[in-house]
């Protein structure tokens, strides 16, 4: 406990060297927690859970909550800053060159210690002695000049050496040289200026940005973005993460991009999940009845149908992606066809269900044998003894007892592949999406994939109606796991 | 425990069955090897061919040779060896770790009364459904702040990698260990008590020695796991010294383009290696422990 006191200190005054006060909270806040926890007598429970909490909370719920948060706000691109933010971008964004565009060659320097510069205008040959306070125009004969007739040299002013310049390089670029009717000189690089206006100006009382420039107004519409007062469809980028209510989930009826797929593919994500596990299960129960069998070889046979478990999935489904290849997969070389597999829906579908029976076998042909050897084997005698065939001892003793014991682990199954993002998303993408009909879901689009393509299609990342159709999707898969959790009365051993 | 049991008994009986059901079990089996080994061969193939395409059209290998795992292990650009080492170390104490927090809280939920127990366990499951690829937003967005101080634990770190790793599966394995636990006599924790042990002596003297079983099954998931895992890490760590072997292994097929099979076939074959060995010197542990953990839990 000393250890980890000590190094929860030292991490609470590390944040504190880098002022970072979110951390300094989390840790000071894990820190009381464990000591009351592990000095008091009372908390004997928490002594054995408190590591995992804090684990599972940190890493598991704060995230989810994240999540449930984001679902209510206006985030996207272009939405993402705070409003601030969004002010300081826009109001930097309004900084914009004179009708002339008038520039000016620069010596930057130091006069009695403060950050100055010679402009010359080499239209007018006009020289000014600039510092952030105010800006002087020179008469011929203050300043030296070079063979141009720029200044370069002036009483006082030493100009900065190259290495100097280096150094300062963030206090170019943010120097400002204030010039008459709210104009300003802005540095270019070492040796540039330009004269900049700002067009647009944002008064803080009233909440109003006003564009100088073209007249405009506007004003937050409440939306995460400014837009013209008398147009508002006019939106200023960037916009800010506003507060939305329950816009997100409101636009997932309404909005016909995402409706109208949106029926189809959970139709699809429905049976892509229930019918894998259906097979899954099929196969691998019978696997494991087959190797209960008294056969020659059955533990060798044994090590190979479990092999595709300790192969790293992600690898497998690629594979199996190039082994569908049309021209050079192996699947169209075995039977001697050019199937293009990935352009027909069905085809993609049983493809993608094939591919995860490879994958899913092993797991499910484990678990059957667990169960089979978990049902106590007098029953069998039992059965045997009142005179039941084989087949009817699986029907009626084994099956029901099965499905009984496994159906956690089958509901949990049909959770996993419910959302089963790598499998569809390396293996097809979705596809194949008939594009030429405006479609914008695949034919082996699953929701979570779905929701993948319209959050972060291309550009524009939707993170707010992403994280509600995610909201969604758990609704859904939580209260089918909670349901069949009861039915089970898994939970009935708990209490 | 019921598995010694029931086999003998089960074998015996079966012997004076007729060869015909063994038969169709035979077909059956042979049936499901050749569709499990398919893959493999294919990848056991490419990895031997030079050209870099994932099989040709034959199925007797044309070209022979070792050029794919010589450029692992020679190419300054593709430091395999590495990957593999990350992985391991990552895998290891992902495994070790877990073990030790999830079974401690496993133990509590099995064995100790308070408040607030049913829900939690409750709570636990119903965390784990949550589509978890959202969430990575927040967690990158979490570690890139936790990098500004702790870069150690922060963003493209290992040791960040692994808290985030043992934070989620730790639902699983507490269900995982929970179920087991629930089957291991009270009566033994009762007699250790009246003979004078703390709560934490029964921990540590009775429980842990006895589900050894299921805390080996569930250090393997949590290693393969670890080994398997590629979307996490793949957005966490940058650094070509710092992937693991699946990330490492990606960027060989990952482009849309000039994608290189041989080397890819050749390092799953490497990193599948020790995995298959743990699996299958552990297959007994594993059938046990899996079902355990879900029936009785």
């Amino acid at each position: 406990m000393a250890a980890v006191d000590a190094l929860l200190l030292a991490m609470f005054l590390a944040s504190v060297h880098k002022h970072a006060v979110d951390l300094e909270l989390i840790i000071a806040f894990v820190a009381l927690i464990s000591n009351y926890v592990y000095f008091s007598k009372r908390t004997m429970p928490f002594k054995f859970l408190l590591p995992g909490l804090i684990l599972l909370t940190l890493f598991v719920v704060v995230p989810v909550v994240y999540t449930v948060q984001m679902s209510f706000y206006h985030y996207q691109s272009g939405n993402i800053i705070s409003k601030d933010g969004a002010i300081t971008q826009l109001l930097n964004n309004g900084l914009t060159p004179d009708a002339a565009n008038t520039s000016y060659d620069m010596v930057l320097g130091d006069d009695a210690g403060q950050f100055s510069a010679l402009l010359t205008n080499p239209a007018t040959h006009i020289s000014y002695f600039a510092t952030e306070k105010a800006v002087t125009t020179l008469q011929p004969g203050q300043f030296t000049a070079d063979s141009k007739g720029d200044a370069v040299g002036y009483p006082g002013f030493k100009p900065y050496t190259p290495d100097q310049e280096a150094n300062l390089d963030s206090v170019i670029s943010n120097a400002r040289f204030p010039m008459p009717n709210g104009n300003f000189i802005q540095p270019q690089d070492t040796s540039s200026a330009s004269l900049l206006t700002q067009s647009i100006q944002y008064d803080a009382k009233t909440g109003v940005l006003k564009n100088t420039a073209t007249g405009k107004s506007y004003k937050d519409n409440g939306n995460g973005n400014f837009a013209n007062v008398n147009n508002p469809k006019d939106v200023l980028y960037p916009g800010w993460k506003a507060f939305s209510k329950f816009q997100n989930y409101a636009k997932l009826l309404s909005d016909p991009n995402i409706r109208g797929p949106f029926i189809g593919v959970f139709v699809w994500t429905f049976l892509f999940a229930a019918t894998t596990v259906i097979l899954m299960f099929g196969f691998g129960l019978l696997l494991a009845i087959a190797l209960e069998q008294n056969l020659r070889f059955k533990r060798f046979y044994r090590s190979i149908v479990i092999l595709p478990y300790a192969i790293p999935s992600f690898m497998s489904i690629l594979i199996w992606k190039g082994m569908f290849n049309t021209q050079f997969g192996a699947v169209n070389a075995l039977f001697h066809t050019h199937i293009d597999f990935f352009d027909s829906p069905w085809l993609a579908r049983l493809m993608v269900l094939v591919v995860n029976l490879w994958l899913g076998l092993p797991y499910f042909y484990l678990i059957s044998t667990g169960a089979l050897q978990a049902i106590p084997s007098d029953l069998e005698e039992a059965a045997e003894m009142d005179g039941a065939t084989a087949t009817q001892i699986l029907r009626r003793i084994k099956l029901p007892l099965l499905l009984q014991i496994l159906s956690p682990l089958l509901i949990s199954s049909f959770a996993f592949n419910f959302n089963n993002f790598n499998l569809i998303y390396l293996l097809t993408g979705g596809g194949p999406t008939d594009v030429l009909h405006g479609q914008t879901a695949g034919a082996t689009d699953i929701l979570i994939t779905y929701t993948y393509k319209t959050a972060f299609n291309g550009a524009q990342q939707n993170y707010g109606s992403a994280s509600a159709i995610s909201m969604l999707i758990f609704i859904i898969v939580a209260s089918l796991s909670l349901w069949s959790l009861r039915r089970s009365r898994v939970l009935d051993m708990v209490s | 425990m019921s598995v010694k049991t029931v086999k003998p008994a089960s074998s015996t009986r079966k012997k004076p069955r007729t060869t015909k059901g063994n038969l169709l079990a035979h077909a059956y089996i042979w049936v499901l090897i050749l569709f499990v080994l398919f893959p493999i061969y294919v990848v056991i193939e490419s990895s031997f061919n030079p050209t870099g395409v994932l099989t040709s059209g034959s199925f007797i290998p044309s070209q022979f040779s070792w050029a794919n795992y010589h450029l692992l292990f020679s190419d300054p650009h593709v430091p395999f060896a590495r990957w593999i080492l990350n992985s391991i170390v990552l895998a290891t104490a992902n495994s070790v770790i877990a073990v030790f927090i999830g079974g401690a809280s496993a133990f509590a939920f099995s064995r100790m009364k308070f408040r607030g127990r049913k829900i939690g366990l409750q709570a636990l499951l119903l965390v784990q459904v949550f589509p978890s690829f959202l969430a990575l937003a927040a967690i990158y967005v979490m570690m890139e702040r936790v990098y500004t101080v702790f870069p150690a634990i922060g963003l493209g770190s290992l040791g960040g990698l692994l808290l985030i790793y043992l934070g989620g599966a730790m639902g699983v394995n507490i269900w995982l260990l929970r179920g087991y636990i629930d089957t291991i006599p009270m009566e033994l924790d009762e007699a250790a008590r009246i003979d004078g042990a703390s709560t934490p002596q029964v921990y540590w003297l009775i429980f842990f020695p006895l589900a050894a079983p299921v805390l080996a099954v569930t250090a393997l998931l949590a290693f393969i796991g670890t080994f398997n895992e590629f979307i996490l890490a793949s957005i966490f760590l940058t650094d070509v010294h710092r992937r693991t072997v699946a990330v490492g292994l990606n960027s060989f097929v990952g482009a849309e383009f000039g994608q290189n099979w041989g080397p890819f076939a050749a390092g799953s074959l490497i990193a599948s290696i020790p995995l298959v060995i743990l699996f299958l010197s552990l297959q007994r542990f594993i059938i046990g422990g899996l079902t355990q953990g879900a029936t009785k839990g």
